[in-house]
């Protein structure tokens, strides 16, 4: 594929958040919560996260805001100008607006001229989607430049006005781990990379080898859900279906929620996804200089290893790289985060391979993408 | 050298057999007594269904596993598969008693015939079985233990709750959930002793695919015999 990453950037909105001051910003709701949130930090081994709301719940940001803030970097940074861009891809879990996408809201504050756009919505996989259309259209020669960026500000569901009143909470003001758990592990920010059908004149640039993405919607019910809510028979019923609105928000239709148990049982489906790939030839495990995992918790990462090494498809431990532990699980936005932050850390050299994870719990969806580390002045 | 592409092998056969396991899972939520199941929508009759067809083809396993053990050549496989069948070969009848707790009649389910899966499925491993040297068979214990470990024991609590049964109702499905993990240890050290070349790590994978496809239309002809 004729397709390269040739600049990246981020932004995280405020200073970095520590796991004490975490309820500041979300919110208090129980002593049973915070009892939850604690065991769920331990699991998820997140130390420090970004929120974009302010503890007194106003905020100057939107996900647009936070998409362009994100561009604003990556061309500070970048040798190309931006009005070079012809394509924008963006990735996010739950948009500012229902109607229209975010590509529309981030265009508008990103400074871009008129340039193509295409807004994916999923979770964290959503990124992988962004990337994976904006190399296309740059392989395909449909554009020589494109964007695909990832924002997410979750913060703002979590806040207790957003569950106080609904058949969520109970009498003591304990939600269900279903509905707690996303409280203590998603954050805010947001990342992307630009992609061009040629590496960057000057410094390192990643060529997309190949992108990997598959949907097993087919065999798993949702397990992370926004947007609905399970009816007395089981079903899940979209907020639009309630009679009226008051109805939808009281049944907590708007409430995200994740299926804890669900994750450990998608898991062998998506380090299957690697067995396959390993035995198409298409990942030589012991080849994988950078390995780019997005795991939303220490706990799955470990349970993950333990699988990998009887199939011989371990990443060795020592090429895993990984910020979640110091920028938290920012969904859409992690897989740029982690090109980002690989690109600025200094330990690429060309040749190296670098290889990109991203699982998604929604209905379970598994991406994988092949990078190889190119140096502008050997092409 | 020798014992790099050993481990290769074994790895290569780990692999394909957590692949079989992902088709195979996913292929039984699609069958339709799982889909109820597993959406909160099983009736009596298809849990009683379920037991009358399982125990037609369950109260072979402890033969097909002896005339495998008869066959193999590697002295500790052949101990592992007598002391699996030993294990095994009495599953049937706690089968027979949930169908009672599950308010059906003994002999009914004692005078069943197999459904048209089962037939295909049995009449697979008592071919496999009577081969020289049978050890693709570990990849169907990988699949029926996997089934059992991974499967009967969440299956056993929704039966239980959607029904409104006595553990003693469901207690061959509870059984192989609690009893399992220790099985599927052992079948890790099996599997390590018998793949020894690319052409046992494929056969074993090829069973495990075969097993997982027949054990699937099993459960799709339910009561078709």
């Amino acid at each position: 594929m004729r397709a390269y990453v040739t600049g990246s950037g981020q932004f995280l909105p405020g200073e970095p958040v520590s796991n004490d001051a975490m309820a500041d910003y979300i919110g208090r709701l129980s002593l049973q919560a915070a009892r939850l949130g604690r065991l769920t930090l331990r699991r998820n081994g997140i130390r420090s996260r970004h929120y974009a709301m302010r503890p007194d719940g106003t905020t100057d940001w939107t996900l647009a805001r936070l998409g362009a803030a994100a561009l604003d970097d990556l061309f500070a940074r970048s040798g190309l100008d931006r009005r070079a861009v012809g394509y924008l891809a963006t990735a996010t879990t739950q948009n500012d607006l229902m109607v229209p996408g975010l590509a529309s809201g981030l265009h508008a504050q990103s400074g871009l001229p008129p340039v193509e756009i295409a807004s994916m919505q999923s979770v964290c996989a959503s990124g992988m989607m962004a990337l994976k259309s904006a190399a296309l259209q740059v392989a395909a020669g449909e554009h020589a430049a494109a964007l695909a960026v990832g924002a997410e500000f979750s913060s703002r569901y979590f806040r207790p006005g957003h569950y106080h009143g609904t058949a969520a909470m109970n009498a003591d003001g304990t939600l269900p781990s279903d509905a707690e758990f996303l409280r203590w592990t998603l954050s805010d920010g947001a990342a992307g990379v630009l992609v061009e059908d040629r590496p960057a004149p000057r410094g390192l640039s990643l060529r997309i080898d190949w992108i990997s993405l598959r949907s097993f919607a087919d065999r798993f019910a949702p397990c992370m859900t926004g947007g609905a809510a399970l009816n007395e028979q089981g079903d899940l019923v979209p907020w639009s279906h309630f009679p009226t609105i008051a109805e939808a928000a009281q049944a907590g239709a708007f409430q995200l929620r994740q299926d804890v148990e669900a994750l450990h049982r998608m898991l062998p489906v998506w380090l299957g996804e690697l067995m396959r790939l390993v035995d198409e030839g298409r990942v030589d495990p012991g080849g994988v200089d950078h390995f780019l995992c997005h795991f939303s918790a220490r706990s799955l990462r470990d349970e993950m290893v333990a699988l990998a090494r009887k199939a011989g498809c371990l990443i060795p431990e020592d090429r895993w790289f990984t910020n979640l532990y110091e920028k938290g699980n920012v969904g859409a936005a992690s897989l740029f985060l982690l090109l980002d932050d690989l690109l600025r850390s200094g330990r690429l050299a060309a040749g190296q391979t670098v290889l990109c994870a991203v699982p998604e719990s929604g209905q379970c969806v598994m991406a994988y993408a092949m990078m190889t580390v190119v140096d502008g002045d050997e092409t | 050298m020798t014992e790099v592409l050993d481990i290769a092998h074994l790895e290569s056969a780990h692999r394909g057999l957590a692949r079989a396991w992902i088709e195979f899972e996913s292929g039984l939520a699609a069958v339709p007594v799982i889909a109820r199941l597993l959406s909160g929508r099983l009736r009596i009759e298809d849990y009683r269904s379920l037991l009358f067809n399982l125990r037609q083809q369950v109260v072979d396993g402890g033969r097909w596993i002896s005339r495998a053990a008869s066959n193999l050549e590697h002295e500790e496989l052949r101990s592992l598969f007598i002391r699996h069948a030993a294990a095994e070969h009495r599953d049937y009848r706690m089968l027979e008693d949930n169908y009672v707790a599950a308010g059906g009649m003994r002999e009914e389910i004692r005078g069943g015939v197999k459904n048209i899966g089962s037939e295909a499925l049995s009449a697979f491993m008592f071919h496999a079985a009577s081969q020289a040297n049978p050890v693709g068979l570990l990849g169907a214990m990988f699949v029926i233990e996997g089934l059992g470990n991974r499967m009967a024991g969440p299956w056993a609590e929704a039966i239980r709750m959607q029904l409104a049964l006595d553990e003693d109702a469901v207690s061959f499905l509870a059984y192989h959930g609690a009893n399992d993990e220790d099985h599927l240890a052992m079948f890790d050290r099996a599997l390590a002793m018998a793949v020894i070349d690319a052409a046992t790590a494929t056969a074993v994978v090829r069973h495990a695919r075969i097993v997982a496809r027949l054990y699937r239309l099993q459960l799709e002809e339910l009561d078709n015999v």
